[in-house]
């Protein structure tokens, strides 16, 4: 029995089988010229590899109209024509011919200006493929014959690899590359399926005779467990399917304490699928809705109309409050369309609220845009990386600006459209009463604040160890800001990864958090720890915590 | 060798399920050469790859040349079966 820590799961869960080390062939052509001699065989295999695919494409289409499509192409007179051409008349051989025909074939295609015949030349592509894997003798779907439970181990996996799974034996996935946001890592969460990515070079580890637990909650993978360490694990997994199972049972039904208070979970997204995905998950709200990803997936600042389209789909899909962070860029995020200086300090520099104010032209676009949808729910806005109230004021009087011109040209929106910050720096911190006097509502954004509290660059590996939000230091002074907004009366939410924490739930939650916002899929299991948590003793608790002097002690407490 | 007009009259043009059913029942002659013209453009009309990108839409005037045995009959019935395409 061998175990070995991953540091963080893709995508969560408990499952156990053999290993399935997946062999992933490289399909490049072998680039040989023949002899004249080798024509006749090279094209008798080639007219083969087309007989085996052209067989093997039947059973796949008798109920798929893709592979339908693929039957045509690959009985096609055009492409075995081009192929044994190139035999005949260039000396290339079988692999080479196929492989620059299919190119040929699909750069035609793609340079049509037509998006049918544009998508059919991903149809030719994965045909060229299959018949390249017949004339190389391999396996075209790796994932073919597994007919027992496996966890499948391999490099990476690609949509079409994960196309052609079995998932009645595939139970998890351990790949190599990739991250969180992979489209591995996406699909396992969307799934279901627990996995684990970018876990280097862990192939060499394991061979398919092996035995393997999955155990993406407690982030460990072990080989060859014994049988007591089987039962385990079984009856782990088993729980956390009940668990699952009661979660979902939950939706709909309030985040409230055993006590009575009620507290609200919303949802952290960065496109319109994540939106869709928080409805599903019960999320009561978005937020932070990331308006990067706007800028950041495209070539040109988008325009007014671009951004409105958006924000209103969003807003009609969740139905309830959705927070807009305005453009939060610089630092580690940039434009590929929009050239930024070097700087010695990018996170203590030119970035987020800072840009929107030098760069009005484009801060106004993005107000109108969300002015303009807020006439079709509950939007608010939220300025990121507030160290002052002047920074707030200057903010809120371009917003008035945007206003005054809409109500010129009579457009719709919701005049009194609520305006809040994110306290993410000490100054925000320090300034917190005199600034919750001015706005609407507070949102911690903890990553960063972390960063400037305890002065530790989270990107850094060198001291990610002390990259540390159970620091005395930040836990104060969230509790901070939470007392100086709740003295305005106003609300106070928080939108890093710490909100969904499961130890500093109960934290949180006793310092008064009003608004717990996080990935969609944290939702539920936040909702389960609220509904079996006591307000007065975590108030107590909360207190507790911010009188002790180490993050040990602090631990300790929690445990 | 024989050869006649023929205007595309269903919607999505020789694209898609119409273009691949076109491909298979050019097939069924199997003692003739079938290709179609559509301006500057040739295709054999037993190449899906060959007929898509033809780029024929609905009211494109196409020649469809038959060549090879009973090819009377073929170019006939080729003929109608683009005229009769459906969606």
């Amino acid at each position: 029995m061998k175990k070995f820590t991953v540091s963080k799961a893709a995508s969560k869960g408990i499952v156990m089988g053999k290993a399935f080390v997946a062999v992933q062939e490289k399909l490049e052509a072998d680039t040989r010229i023949i002899k004249d001699s080798e024509k006749e065989i090279e094209i008798l295999k080639f007219q083969k590899a087309v007989k085996d695919a052209v067989e093997e494409i039947k059973v796949l289409a008798k109920d798929n109209e893709i592979f339908a499509a693929h039957l045509d192409v690959a009985e096609d007179a055009v492409l075995s024509d081009s192929v044994e051409g190139k035999i005949n008349g260039e000396n290339k051989n079988a692999q080479l011919a196929l492989e620059e025909s299919v190119a040929e074939i699909v750069t035609m295609f793609e340079s049509l200006d037509d998006e049918y015949l544009r998508e059919r030349a991903a149809d030719i592509k994965d045909v060229g493929k299959r018949m390249m894997c017949k004339l190389k003798g391999v396996k075209s779907n790796p994932f073919e014959g597994i007919d027992e439970e496996v966890i499948v181990i391999a490099e990476d996996l690609a949509p079409s690899d994960t196309a052609n799974m079995d998932f009645k034996f595939i139970k998890g996935f351990i790949t190599e590359a990739g991250g969180v946001t992979s489209h591995v890592a996406i699909m396992a969460r969307s799934m279901e399926i627990p996995a684990f990515v970018g876990v280097v070079d862990f192939r060499k580890n394991v061979t398919n005779e092996d035995y393997i637990i999955l155990d993406a909650l407690g982030n460990e993978i072990i080989v060859n467990p014994d049988d007591e360490t089987k039962e385990e694990y079984t009856k782990k997994a088993e729980e956390y399917k009940a668990m699952k199972a009661e979660l979902e049972s939950m939706n709909g039904l309030p985040a409230t304490t055993l006590d009575g208070r009620t507290v609200e979970l919303f949802a952290n997204v960065g496109s319109l699928t994540d939106v869709e995905n928080a409805v599903t998950r019960g999320a009561e709200g978005i937020g932070l809705f990331r308006s990067e990803f706007l800028y950041m997936e495209n070539t040109k600042f988008p325009t007014e109309q671009e951004q409105f389209d958006t924000y209103k789909k969003a807003i009609e899909t969740i139905k309830h409050p959705m927070i807009i962070r305005t453009l939060d860029i610089g630092g580690d995020k940039e434009l590929s369309y929009y050239e930024f200086d070097k700087e010695e300090n990018p996170f203590l520099g030119w970035r987020a609220i800072r840009i929107s104010l030098d760069l009005k032209d484009v801060f106004k676009t993005q107000l109108r845009a969300i002015l303009r949808a807020s006439a079709y729910g509950d939007i608010r806005i939220m300025y990121p990386m507030i160290i002052s109230v002047e920074e707030f004021r200057a903010a809120n009087e371009i917003l008035q600006e945007c206003k005054a011109e809409l109500r010129k040209d009579n457009i719709p929106f919701n005049d009194s459209i609520q305006t809040g910050i994110m306290i993410e720096t000490p100054a925000g911190v320090m300034c917190a009463e005199d600034l919750a006097k001015e706005v609407d509502f507070f949102s911690i954004g903890t990553n960063d604040l972390t960063q400037y509290m305890l002065a530790v660059d989270r990107g850094n590996q060198k001291i990610s160890k002390m990259y540390n939000s159970f620091h005395p230091a930040v836990l104060r002074a969230i509790n901070r800001v939470i007392e100086a907004g709740h003295k305005y009366g106003k609300m106070v939410g928080m939108c890093g990864e710490f909100a969904s924490d499961e130890k500093a739930l109960p934290v949180l939650l006793g310092m008064g958090l009003d608004e717990f916002s996080m990935a969609a899929t944290e939702i539920a299991s936040s909702r389960y720890k609220v509904r079996n948590l006591k307000y007065e003793d975590c108030k107590e608790l909360a207190k507790n915590v911010c009188s002790k002097s180490t993050i040990a002690e602090i631990k300790e407490l929690l445990d | 060798m024989v050869s006649k007009k023929v205007v595309v009259n269903n919607k999505t043009g020789l694209h898609a399920r119409p273009a691949s059913s076109l491909v298979s029942f050019v097939k069924k002659f199997k003692g003739c050469t079938v290709s179609i013209v559509n301006g500057e453009k040739k295709a054999n009309a037993a190449s899906i790859i060959n007929v898509l990108t033809l780029g024929a839409k609905q009211g494109t005037e196409l020649e469809v040349i038959v060549e090879g045995e009973n090819e009377e009959v073929a170019l006939d019935e080729i003929v109608k079966f683009i005229e009769t395409l459906e969606e």
